[in-house]
């Protein structure tokens, strides 16, 4: 790449601060002007292109896209700009690692809020709001009939008992559907 | 940190180190407290991408729960502003690299310069910060309870949650708009510690360590900027 024609070395050590095979002084690495502004240069491409992108409607790969677009700007920030490319290798071991558990953040946590199923006011069973299919986990599909049936009773009740039943409790805890449940989709 | 003038002894014979004055005395040789140094900022970045982290997966969770609102509330924001803060920061980040290239090589006039040119990309960055939110304000495009949508741009109202979006939105730039404060803060320090003369070819870690701090800011922008404004 050009980083090698563009940058020298000063005092001979390539990386060298991690051993003390020299005279203890540090040798970083200092790449040139040109090439710090040509990682500029690159940045600034990206960023047009990632622009001009959001006028363009990938559907849904447009999330995609502009991570993509993004990581790459991200890479050459922290190689270049933050010198991982030219550093003690443990310092870029301890960056990687950071975005290991910030991924093990994201997938376990949206493995649960992307299965939580909510009841479906219509059968009163739980679904996943996006497919409409029996949520995962939770009550198994039996009990889940009992309960419909149960709920399909009391709503039998309430209709000829008139008003007064609004405080009567559906016989869980889990929060009320209505809402959230046409919101999202 | 010793904050005394840099200038190293010339003492490199003899069974003792040299040990310049910006030397701790608990380390052996200058390349050792370099790495011991950087090895400690990047701990500190790596929990502040964590940190940042929270926010990243809140943003994931809601806008997969709320795909079109996020679209809808998205388009209230101005690209060309954000555009324009993202280059503003870019530039800010190459001119950090060059002051650091700067007291690399010695040069402390130009170090001076180009901290001081970064310290205005900066300040530049929360001006134009401060003319969004205004705007954010006037229209009622405010987090939870304060959200009132009114004056907004386009034809279609926007979604009864949207608050979600905007609690988001002001949460994550308004974090990021306190790093970028202190940014300019240690900034400033920094450079009034070049201008002092603290800074040498040999001992210029603490202008590497501020510039990976400024880095850092500017690469939580990189993801902020498309993922709020560019949906």
């Amino acid at each position: 790449m050009a980083s090698h024609s563009n940058s020298k070395h000063e005092g001979g050590g390539h990386g060298g601060h991690g051993g003390h095979h020299d005279d203890g002084a540090v040798h970083a690495h200092i790449s040139s002007v040109p090439f710090y502004i040509f990682i500029f240069a690159m940045l600034l491409v990206f960023t047009v292109i990632t622009v001009g992108q959001s006028y363009v409607d990938l559907g849904k790969m447009n999330l995609l896209v502009v991570i993509l677009i993004a990581t790459c700007k991200a890479s050459l920030v922290v190689t270049f700009f933050m010198h991982l490319k030219h550093d003690n290798r443990f310092n870029a071991l301890m960056f990687v690692s950071g975005l290991l558990f910030i991924g093990v953040f994201f997938t376990y946590t949206m493995n649960d809020t992307e299965r939580r199923g909510e009841i479906d006011e219509t059968s009163a069973v739980w679904v996943l709001p996006k497919t409409g299919e029996h949520a995962p986990g939770g009550l198994d599909v039996k009990v889940q009939e009992e309960r419909r049936a149960k709920m399909v009773k009391e709503h039998a009740g309430h209709g000829a008992a008139g008003a007064g039943g609004h405080e009567a409790p559906h016989g869980d805890h889990h929060p009320a559907p209505g809402v959230t449940t046409e919101q999202r989709h | 940190m010793s904050t005394e003038a840099a200038s190293p002894h010339d003492e490199h014979e003899g069974d003792h180190h040299a040990h310049p004055k910006w030397l701790a005395h608990h380390f052996e040789t200058p390349a050792q407290q370099f790495d011991a140094d950087k090895l400690g900022m990047w701990a500190f970045l790596v929990q502040e991408l964590l940190f940042f982290s929270g926010l990243f997966v809140a943003y994931g969770v809601f806008r997969s729960w709320y795909p079109q609102t996020f679209i809808a509330c998205s388009h209230q924001l101005d690209k060309i502003m954000g555009g324009t803060n993202t280059v503003v920061l870019l530039f800010s980040s190459l001119t950090a690299a060059l002051a650091v290239r700067s007291a690399q090589v010695g040069n402390k006039k130009a170090t001076g310069r180009f901290l001081l040119i970064t310290i205005a990309c900066a300040c530049a960055f929360l001006v134009i910060k401060y003319f969004e939110y205004s705007h954010k304000i006037h229209s009622g495009l405010l987090p939870g309870y304060w959200y009132a949508p009114h004056d907004i741009h386009g034809d279609k109202p926007l979604p009864p949650n949207g608050h979600a979006f905007f609690s988001i939105y002001f949460m994550m730039t308004g974090v990021h708009g306190i790093h970028v404060a202190v940014g300019i803060g240690v900034l400033l320090w920094i450079w009034a510690r070049n201008r002092r003369g603290d800074f040498s070819k040999e001992y210029f870690t603490p202008v590497d360590l501020v510039a990976l701090y400024w880095h850092l800011v500017d690469l939580v922008w990189i993801y902020l900027f498309p993922l709020l404004y560019l949906i």
